[in-house]
């Protein structure tokens, strides 16, 4: 269970939290409990762990090498050999279907890592120290948002160079403002509890009251947007990809082989339709999973 | 509650009126360019494109999709076809290419004369045209448009045909003088044996000197000709309009309107020609002719070969690139028949920079042919067995000489992972890749379609050292002192037997420092719908539409 270390400093604010609620003393436990019981959210579930194997064990899964080249056998219909056909330059479709998947989860990480780590940081100090500094920084995550996320991202990875690396950069940078307004809204209402007043009156600093207290009790709308944000990640670096301005060949990344197999999009839609399909599979996992995960954490729908 | 349908309301309205104001925008911007007489007719215009684009019944709408927008539409500071494309249409040259070929006929010159040291030529012209504008074209006009393009480089192909530099910004055209109301005569300093084929290029179109003096600047966007169509609208990256010139001294043109419109990816203007909403489109997928061939109202239409497909070695780059040993040893690890195959058909390979169906080109020089193990050990002896990292630029848009650029990127990039070459892929849009701003390439694809139907057109333009600068042709930055001697000795030399001989000898020089590797050589597919009649494509990449009929 990878919940668990998260779950043991949670449980001593959850004290606080929680004490109208004696019989449930683990937080992540009883929202687990809830996820199981929305269908959606399972399927959702069930999704993300296929995908997660099939990233894990994508060598022992695929049947050819993503990368080997047999023009004379270019755009082959499925098969028993070539189970979702060939693509414009005879490789398995099937077997880079598999390794793009290492390359998604990978963007849908470091992407959404990046988006947290710098969202998180200016978010909390945004809502935590208020005044000018709040002004500041949510004017700049304003300015940020008013511009269309893909866009945005376009311009950066074009300042940056396109490659995969920039374009992980490119889509996180994009993510930010969701996380940053997201924390604000929480620490603001979370800064101005009993026990926040407590911390302090017992003569804890700024930072510890920041990051041992409040953020621990921030934790759950940020999990949620995580989630939710590696389906927005990986659709917005396959666009770039789609563009030239992410992966670059041979990577078997999903939305550059749907950019590559365009051109033969009417005798050989297998070319495009697959890798179409994974995309679509993997945001819509994140996606169910996400909004389950958020109906299962929001307090208000508690019992 | 009630504040918030009230809120919605407002939002309603506000939507609304921007999507309106979205629309004028539109509209404004496209009579942008426009003379002040075409914005009073801005109104009947929109009405006629809605016609227009209710589809190709009407049947005196020509509507041509293609990939890219022209750049300007004054063909003298252009090279890419785009432009040329329109220009066709709108411009005259002095002389013409005959339809199929680049023998050279009469056009705006009825009749020419070249003195016997070949440096006087005196052209007689009509005296029965004028301009869009309704002013005369006479001999004046000719001296007016050459002056101009000796007044600044952004000329190109005034430079790269006739020599000019800074230093001698006429080149080899010491003079041009009206001799009479309509003979105008051109003093050469030295012969010139490509000399009349150059003036056919719709480079030399001739505009209305009252309209440059006119517009100036935008010129590029009120072009004024003598063509057989007058320019009437261009609305940026989407559509351009041009309609038919009643009074055009040759045969007028057989519809009331052309229209190129933009549809940048392939697959998608394909299926705007099966919907049946525009006429022809060049840029097929070679894919789809089999798609066209099955379709009973689509006809399949061949360019006459003449292009070529090759990827450059940038050869003044410090480091492998300037070895002529690896240079030849890519040439041999790189399996062009394999390549080929992604041609689907329309590319036979490449051995010279010039195309097998022009006169000059050398047959007896043999391809490198595919041996990776010998590629292997030139490698060796250069220094470069380990292996090696190089960067490859290619770019987005399938070009008539390389339908897939980015496949058969990785398709290279595959063969020299055989030899331990290890190739990194650039992709840039074709204004990025051709602007020559970023010369960290090792290797770049590019490809040429002949102007004028001369080997000079080819090897002067792309691999003497005249034009071994970032934005000229030599993409090779391929210097090499014989070559030079040989093409400048080849313009000079009125006889072709002589000149043929020149030019194998420096096809061979070629061939053995390896600036290039040649990889095809097109027919390039266009498709239209069946009741397009009389559309003949010329090998030069475009031509005029006036004999092209719709049949109903």
């Amino acid at each position: 269970m990878s919940l668990q270390p998260d779950s043991t400093p949670d449980t001593d604010t959850g004290t606080f939290n929680n004490q109208e609620h004696p019989k449930t003393n683990n937080l992540f436990k009883e929202s687990f409990l809830r996820i199981l019981k929305s269908k959606t959210s399972v399927i959702g579930l069930c999704i993300i762990i296929i995908l997660l194997l099939t990233a894990l064990l994508a060598p022992l899964i695929a049947t050819h090498s993503p990368t080997d080249q047999s023009i004379v056998n270019r755009y082959q219909p499925p098969s028993v050999d070539h189970w979702l056909g060939t693509d414009e330059l005879g490789r398995d479709i099937f077997s880079r279907i598999v390794f793009g998947t290492r390359i998604s989860i990978q963007i849908g990480v470091i992407a959404v890592g990046i988006s947290m780590i710098v969202g998180v940081t200016l978010g909390s100090i945004a809502g935590y120290f208020g005044r000018w500094i709040d002004m500041i920084i949510m004017r700049v995550i304003d300015i940020m948002l008013a511009f269309p996320s893909v866009l945005l991202a376009i311009a950066l990875v074009t300042i940056l160079g396109p490659s995969l690396r920039n374009a992980m950069i490119a889509v996180g940078i994009v993510g930010v403002p969701q996380f940053a307004r997201l924390v604000r809204s929480s620490v603001l209402s979370v800064k101005e509890t009993e026990y926040i007043e407590a911390s302090k009156a017992i003569g804890a600093r700024n930072l510890r009251t920041l990051f041992g207290h409040i953020l621990p009790n921030c934790l759950a709308p940020i999990i949620v947007q995580m989630t939710l944000g590696i389906g927005t990640a990986i659709l917005d670096a396959a666009g770039l990809s789609f563009l030239g301005l992410g992966a670059q060949p041979p990577t078997p990344e999903w939305g550059a082989m749907l950019s590559d197999g365009r051109a033969a999009l009417q005798n050989a839609p297998w070319v495009v339709a697959f890798p179409g399909v994974a995309i679509f599979l993997f945001v819509l996992g994140f996606n169910l999973f996400g909004d389950g995960l958020r109906d299962a954490l929001d307090p208000k729908l508690k019992d | 509650m009630k504040k918030r349908y009230l809120l919605m309301f407002i939002t309603f309205l506000f939507m609304v009126a921007l999507v309106l104001s979205g629309c004028t925008d539109d509209a404004g911007s496209g009579s942008d360019g426009a003379s002040d007489d075409a914005n009073a007719e801005d109104q009947g215009q929109a009405d006629e494109d809605e016609q227009a684009d209710e589809g190709s019944d009407d049947g005196n709408t020509l509507i041509f999709g293609r990939g890219n927008d022209s750049l300007q539409l004054d063909p003298a500071a252009v090279t890419d076809g785009e432009s040329i494309y329109v220009t066709n249409q709108i411009y005259d040259t002095l002389v013409q290419y005959e339809e199929e070929g680049t023998n050279v006929k009469p056009s705006l010159a009825t009749d020419w004369e070249v003195s016997d040291n070949k440096l006087t030529w005196t052209f007689q012209l009509r005296d029965d045209v004028k301009f869009h504008d309704g002013t005369d074209f006479n001999a004046e006009a000719v001296v007016y448009n050459f002056e101009r393009w000796t007044t600044s480089a952004e000329f190109t192909y005034y430079g790269a045909m006739f020599r000019a530099t800074d230093d001698n910004p006429k080149g080899i055209i010491e003079n041009v003088e009206a001799t009479d109301e309509y003979e105008v005569q051109f003093t050469l300093s030295e012969p010139n044996a490509p000399f009349l084929n150059t003036l056919a290029m719709a480079a030399f179109g001739i505009a209305s000197p009252e309209s440059i003096e006119k517009h100036g600047e935008d010129f590029f966007k009120n072009p004024v000709g003598t063509g057989p169509f007058i320019f009437e609208e261009w609305v940026p990256d989407d559509s351009i309009t041009l309609t038919k010139n009643e009074d055009y001294f040759g045969e007028a043109a057989k519809v009331d309107e052309v229209i190129f419109r933009t549809i940048p990816d392939n697959g998608a203007r394909f299926m705007e020609l099966q919907a049946g909403s525009i006429d022809i489109m060049n840029g097929l997928n070679p894919q789809d002719i089999q798609n066209v061939e099955s379709d009973e109202n689509l006809q399949a239409i061949y360019r006459p070969s003449m292009n070529v497909g090759y990827m450059a070695f940038n050869t003044d780059k410090e480091g492998p690139m300037s070895e002529k040993l690896v240079r030849q040893a890519i040439n041999l690890a790189i399996d062009k028949d394999e390549l080929l195959k992604l041609y689907e058909g329309i590319g036979k390979p490449a051995t010279n920079p010039i195309p097998p169906s022009m006169w000059g080109h050398n047959d007896d020089i043999e391809d490198y042919g595919y041996d990776p193990e010998e590629a292997k050990s030139l490698l060796s002896q250069a220094g470069y067995g380990d292996g090696m990292d190089l960067v490859l630029h290619t770019f987005s848009n399938p070009r008539d000489y390389m339908p897939q650029p980015k496949v058969t990127a990785q398709a290279i990039q595959e063969m020299l992972k055989d030899v331990n070459i290890n190739v990194e892929i650039i992709e840039n849009d074709w204004d990025t890749h051709t602007s020559g701003e970023d010369m960290s390439y090792d290797m770049k694809f590019l490809g040429w379609i002949g102007d004028n139907g001369d080997p000079d057109n080819f090897l002067y333009y792309l691999l003497d050292k005249d034009n071994a600068t970032p934005d000229a042709g030599n993409t090779a930055m391929y210097k090499s002192n014989e070559v030079h001697d040989l093409l400048i000795e080849a313009q000079s030399e009125p006889d072709q037997d002589k000149r043929t001989e020149l030019y194998m000898e420096a096809q061979e020089i070629i061939h053995e420092d390896a600036p290039w590797l040649p990889i095809a050589h097109t027919t390039p597919p266009l498709a239209a719908n069946k009741n397009v009649k009389n559309y003949v494509p010329h090998p030069t990449g475009s031509e005029p539409f006036n004999l092209i009929e719709i049949e109903k």
